[in-house]
């Protein structure tokens, strides 16, 4: 599984973690994140069952294991965190867990005997260390209906989730991990954030909140990341996208 | 203490040797239950018919004592019979649950097994490599209790198979005995033959239960006692 380290300053980093050559292709593709600093970390969207043995691999030649203090699960899907049992076996016994209150009860049935730091709906903050602050900003409907972004202010980084997925064919994934050609990178994105994504209301909510970030990266969950002017070239073209294409189907 | 990754890899075979006798051993307990599936409705038609013997008892005057007694023995039959019910439906909740767990645990197992196959390149973190087999060797504890229960379980489907062999038995006599009663019992005679025949009828049914579900609880018994051997030495060789 590759790893590209995102940003680093002193011992604060971020780190991307994806894109493994052994991946079934029935299963798709996901991005970790990894946030360190000092002797903390916080892994963002641990991941699926099926990627984890790849990912203790990848991440552990980073990092000792006993440095992730805490997870954090932007919201309930399977390939953001089915792998949780298997983490709370390796890290820590105190570990945090956290995840929207929505998502509580649905998440145990990933892992019954885990218990959860629950996210109110409008988010909160969290200091990894002294140096550290992350937020935790709500993105609901996009697609889940209790979702959270991750903000490092210093860092500039905004792990942004299902929002700025692609679905990148393996065939046509570019050796590095951004975006290079935003104009032909769209036709990947387009399919997944008109279906998956729910709300237009939500989407412009959204769109206003994270315009008030200084934002250098935005690293989605799926696919390809955005530095740059793409960052802003990407929040212009979501914010008139038709999305929840899916009601289409109903009613008929 | 398990720390070393190596020691995990060498476990794979024995992962899935108890995963494929695993199912075999819930295909059997699955075969068990289904052969007892009737066996409320059987106890209840053997309840009405105790009940009718009963009436035509009451009916046969000093005739009938003897009738009326044995229907009393036959509803204490049917009362062991819910009984047994009851525990069979119980216990097919705790098989059904201890298996889902064995599934579970044995995917993790599989899953830590290939983490240990991949951090043993000697380029990560030793503590890692340490603290997915420890966490492995923690799963195969917690798989070898569960077998452990799962061979409980067997063992208490066994007894209550025993349990409905009994009640065969005794109903067996009480029939036998009813068609005595039936002989001297004159004008009620035919009534009397029609409870003993019908009886008869209802052992015949519970001896097909038992005959169906036999080999599968013999089956079940030999594979979960062989599995939790299975387990104990698959521990037995990553402790020491």
């Amino acid at each position: 599984m590759k790893c590209v380290t995102l940003f680093r300053q002193d011992d604060h980093l971020w780190q991307v973690f994806g894109q493994d050559p052994d991946r079934p292709d029935n299963i798709i593709d996901t991005n970790q994140y990894l946030v360190r600093s000092g002797n903390s970390a916080i892994l963002l969207d641990p991941g699926g069952m099926e990627v984890f043995p790849a990912m203790l691999a990848a991440l552990t030649r980073e990092i000792p294991v006993d440095e992730i203090k805490a997870l954090f699960l932007s919201h309930q899907d399977p390939d953001i965190g089915s792998s949780l049992p298997l983490w709370r076996r390796v890290c820590g016994p105190d570990i945090k867990v956290y995840l929207s209150w929505l998502w509580a009860g649905f998440t145990a049935h990933f892992d019954r005997d885990a218990s959860f730091t629950t996210i109110p709906d409008e988010g909160m903050e969290v200091s990894l260390t002294h140096e550290l602050r992350l937020r935790f900003i709500p993105a609901h409907y996009l697609h889940s209906s209790g979702n959270f972004n991750v903000y490092d202010a210093k860092a500039k980084v905004l792990f942004s989730g299902d929002i700025g997925a692609a679905l990148v064919p393996r065939t046509q994934a570019e050796d590095g991990m951004f975006v290079t050609d935003f104009a032909a990178h769209i036709q990947y994105m387009d399919g997944f954030h008109r279906r998956w994504l729910a709300s237009e209301r939500a989407r412009d909510a959204w769109v206003a909140q994270v315009s008030k970030l200084d934002i250098d990266i935005l690293a989605p969950q799926h696919g390809l990341l955005f530095k740059g002017d793409d960052v802003k070239r990407f929040i212009e073209w979501f914010s008139t996208l038709e999305i929840g294409s899916g009601i289409a189907a109903m009613n008929r | 203490m398990v720390e070393s990754p190596s020691v995990v890899r060498t476990q794979a075979q024995k992962s899935d040797r108890i995963e494929a006798r695993a199912n075999a051993l819930l295909g059997d307990c699955r075969r068990a239950f289904h052969a007892f599936g009737n066996l409320d409705e059987l106890a209840e038609n053997l309840r009405i018919l105790s009940l009718n013997a009963e009436l035509a008892a009451g009916r046969a005057g000093e005739k009938g004592r003897a009738v009326r007694a044995l229907t009393q023995y036959t509803r204490e039959l049917v009362n062991r019979l819910a009984q047994i019910q009851g525990d069979m439906d119980s216990l097919r909740g705790r098989t059904f649950a201890l298996s889902s767990t064995i599934q579970r645990t044995l995917l993790q197992l599989a899953l830590f097994e290939r983490a240990c196959g991949l951090v043993e390149d000697g380029e990560h973190d030793r503590a890692a490599g340490a603290a997915a087999a420890r966490a492995f060797a923690d799963l195969m504890r917690m798989l070898v209790d569960t077998l452990e229960g799962m061979d409980d379980c067997v063992d208490e489907l066994a007894r209550r198979t025993h349990g409905v062999e009994e009640v065969v038995s005794q109903s067996d006599s009480i029939a036998t005995n009813i068609a005595i009663e039936a002989a001297a019992a004159g004008v009620h005679e035919k009534e009397f033959r029609t409870v003993s025949d019908t009886m008869r009828h209802y052992v015949d049914d519970l001896r097909l239960m038992i005959d169906e579900a036999s080999d599968s609880v013999r089956r079940a018994s030999e594979r979960g006692d062989a599995l939790r051997r299975l387990g104990l030495d698959s521990l037995d060789e990553l402790e020491h």
